[in-house]
């Protein structure tokens, strides 16, 4: 599967089986039946055997899963009240498209009218208690029927390349790290490698705590879309990292203080092979690292991401660059370990 | 044309306040087949006329959409730009544009990402300034391609929901240039006497100007002027929203009453159910500017309610709409010379 091709698969946390089948048989028909298996937490995980003694093991992962919503009752007149399945921000869902269930129901949601706001609505963030789904239902009891509670939506959203060498796309957190993932798997590397596509990422690291606890592997590099807030503010100092500039390395993030030789290797692993790279500076957003680093007796973790522009809505924007950059240079470290 | 078919077509074409030409040509394109002469004016608005006897009757809708104009290019590449008409800033963050430069180029509306924000600024909407348009190239290359002043349209999408209703952007007031023109093709079955013209007016989201220029060309007796109104959505005033399954039809001192009343009467007759929309003042269509032209032009106003208006997913319902076209063509089959002298009595 290509970037697009993941990208437009739906998968909210906790919704990730359509993708996890996909994946499975891509990764079955390129490893074989034995070395393809899901765990208990829905983590799909690929074992490549290394070719050579006494190499650590080690895991790429990624996470399978998207922020989207989910239904949880309507209104009289028929619109979806719903609430975020992991953190979006309510300032950027107004006047989008979503989808809605698996028929993928088209949805839009709307917001009262710029002509009929008060003076206070045009200050205030529309929350979640007073945003809808509309579906087009008449009623109540029509909406329910084609979208009963905990149904889930997802940003209605194309796949498309713009501007210099970039994408807008919805889900590229972090459909770019399952993107290299696949890529990985085509090669044979010294020691064990584990690719992990992990589930429920978005909604509190949940499935990469059983896949770092099962595998429990030496050293840990996960795959990741970071946020890059890196244009229109002026201010450097706001700027977490640049869409372009290469694969963001990461030394701290809000949940894992990663350990500073992997670190260090990385830096010096992407100037050794000219691979585009960049350091994350801002402290900012938690990840599965988190787990990996801290099941059973603890492992090496690093973070590799991608600086996305507007991640957890519709219109994320990555760097092709940068994609290539963080699977040259996590290939370039399986290939030294 | 098949109502939906067109509305697809339409929808898509930018057209934004003071460059209609394209939306025009397309507009003018399709009113061919069901009129004896179709032009555009000097200010984009498309006047498609079937000759009667009289009195002369203008039926108005605007082509003219909301959008966007670029106002600066950042030294990073990022563009700022401000609204052509009441462009809401609360629906831009994370939405997709087209914007009209040298070659047509997909942007992105980007803000500063909100776990960099502080918690007071985290509760606020984001403001014209705190937003600007990623078009995924350097400063330079953005200088190339774009230039202060290019007109940027929201993202377009036609999107079918449940029970004939559509979400599509320029609903205002494409829509009512659907209505319009199933209006036109309806009366190719039916007698009229009166000379019907037929405008699809520029410039109503800034002004109302395309509206009171082609009503001084055209010199009518009387007008019809479609525009859409609030259909009800969560929170909106009680007074000011409509149910969204059927017309309005407008009361108040912008309103003729003899005309308004005639409206009604046809509605009734032909079965179509209908909404009385009070507009004690400033209707905010055409109607407000087409009313004094000349010696004045006596109308009515017509509305299709439309949800989340002035957004990119305004809502319409298709029954809705093709009922407001019979009712249309029912009251242009209807007017004689008679309205003329009994207008004021």
């Amino acid at each position: 599967m290509d970037l697009k091709q993941l990208c437009e698969i739906h998968a909210p946390s906790g919704n990730e089986k359509e993708l996890r089948r996909l994946l499975a048989e891509e990764a079955r028909a390129a490893l074989g039946e034995e070395n393809v298996r899901t765990d208990r937490m829905g983590n799909l995980l690929c074992s490549i055997r290394g070719q050579e003694a006494g190499k650590p093991h080690v895991c790429v992962s990624a996470h399978m899963d998207e922020v989207g919503f989910i239904v949880m009752g309507a209104t009289e007149e028929g619109l979806l009240r719903f609430r975020p399945v992991g953190g979006i921000d309510p300032r950027v869902i107004v006047s989008k498209r979503v989808l809605v269930g698996e028929k993928r129901l088209p949805g839009v949601i709307g917001a009262i009218a710029i002509h009929l706001q008060t003076r206070e609505d045009m200050d205030r963030v529309p929350d979640y208690d007073h945003l809808y789904i509309d579906i087009g239902a008449k009623n109540k009891q029509e909406a329910l029927e084609q979208c009963p509670p905990a149904s889930v939506a997802c940003f209605d959203a194309p796949y498309t390349l713009f501007g210099d060498g970039f994408v807008c796309a919805k889900a590229l957190d972090d459909r770019v790290g399952c993107y290299n993932l696949l890529r990985l798997m085509r090669e044979s590397y010294p020691g064990d490698v584990t690719l992990a596509f992990v589930t429920r990422e978005e909604v509190g690291l949940r499935g990469s705590a059983g896949a770092a606890y099962a595998l429990q592997p030496e050293i840990t590099v996960n795959l990741e879309g970071t946020a890059a807030n890196d244009l229109g503010c002026g201010e450097t100092q706001t700027q977490v990292c640049a869409a372009g500039a290469g694969v963001a390395v990461s030394f701290m993030d809000n949940s894992s203080i990663y350990q500073r030789r992997l670190y260090q290797k990385m830096m010096r692993l992407a100037d050794r092979n000219a691979i585009a790279h960049q350091v994350k500076r801002g402290v900012t957003a938690v990840n599965d690292a988190a787990n990996y680093q801290r099941a059973a007796g603890g492992a090496r973790a690093i973070t590799l991401s991608v600086p996305c522009r507007y991640i957890h809505s519709g219109a994320s924007v990555c760097c092709l660059n940068d994609v290539e950059a963080q699977y040259a240079l996590t290939r370039a470290f399986l290939q030294n370990v | 044309m098949q109502t939906e078919q067109f509305l697809r077509e339409v929808t898509a074409l930018p057209g934004l306040s003071g460059g209609e030409e394209a939306v025009a040509r397309y507009i003018a394109g399709a009113f061919e087949p069901y009129c004896d002469e179709v032009r555009i004016d000097a200010l984009n608005s498309v006047i498609a006329r079937i000759r009667g006897r009289g009195p002369k009757v203008m039926l108005c809708a605007h082509l003219d959409e909301i959008g966007m104009m670029v106002a600066k290019i950042e030294d990073d590449g990022a563009l700022r730009m401000r609204g052509i008409g009441g462009v809401d800033p609360r629906i831009l963050p994370g939405m997709r544009v087209t914007v009209h430069g040298k070659e047509r180029v997909l942007g992105v509306i980007g803000a500063k990402a909100p776990h960099l924000l502080s918690p007071s600024e985290r509760e606020k909407n984001y403001a014209w300034d705190e937003l600007y348009i990623d078009l995924g190239m350097s400063a330079e290359r953005a200088r190339e391609t774009v230039r202060v002043g290019d007109c940027v349209s929201l993202e377009g999408g036609f999107t079918e929901l449940m029970n004939g209703r559509f979400a599509t952007k320029t609903a205002d007031d494409r829509s009512c240039a659907a209505i319009l023109l199933r209006t036109a093709e309806l009366l190719q079955r039916m007698d009229t006497t009166a000379d019907l013209y037929f405008v699809l007016s520029s410039q109503e989201e800034v002004s109302g100007y395309g509206a009171m220029t082609a009503g001084f060309g055209v010199d009518p007796d009387f007008c019809v002027v479609l525009d859409v109104t609030h259909a009800k959505t969560p929170g909106a005033p009680e007074l000011e929203a409509f149910e969204i399954d059927s017309p309005t039809i407008a009361r108040g001192p912008f309103i003729h009453p003899y005309l308004r009343q005639k409206l009604e009467d046809i509605a009734k007759e032909q079965r179509v159910a209908y909404q009385c929309e009070v507009v004690p003042r400033d209707t905010y269509t055409d109607m407000d500017g087409l009313e004094t032209v000349r010696g004045g032009v006596p109308g009515v106003l017509l509305s299709l309610p439309v949800r989340y208006m002035h957004t990119s997913v305004e809502t319409f319902d298709l029954s809705a709409l093709n009922e407001c076209a019979r009712l249309l063509a029912a009251y242009c089959a209807s007017v004689s010379g008679a309205w003329r002298d009994e207008l004021w009595i």
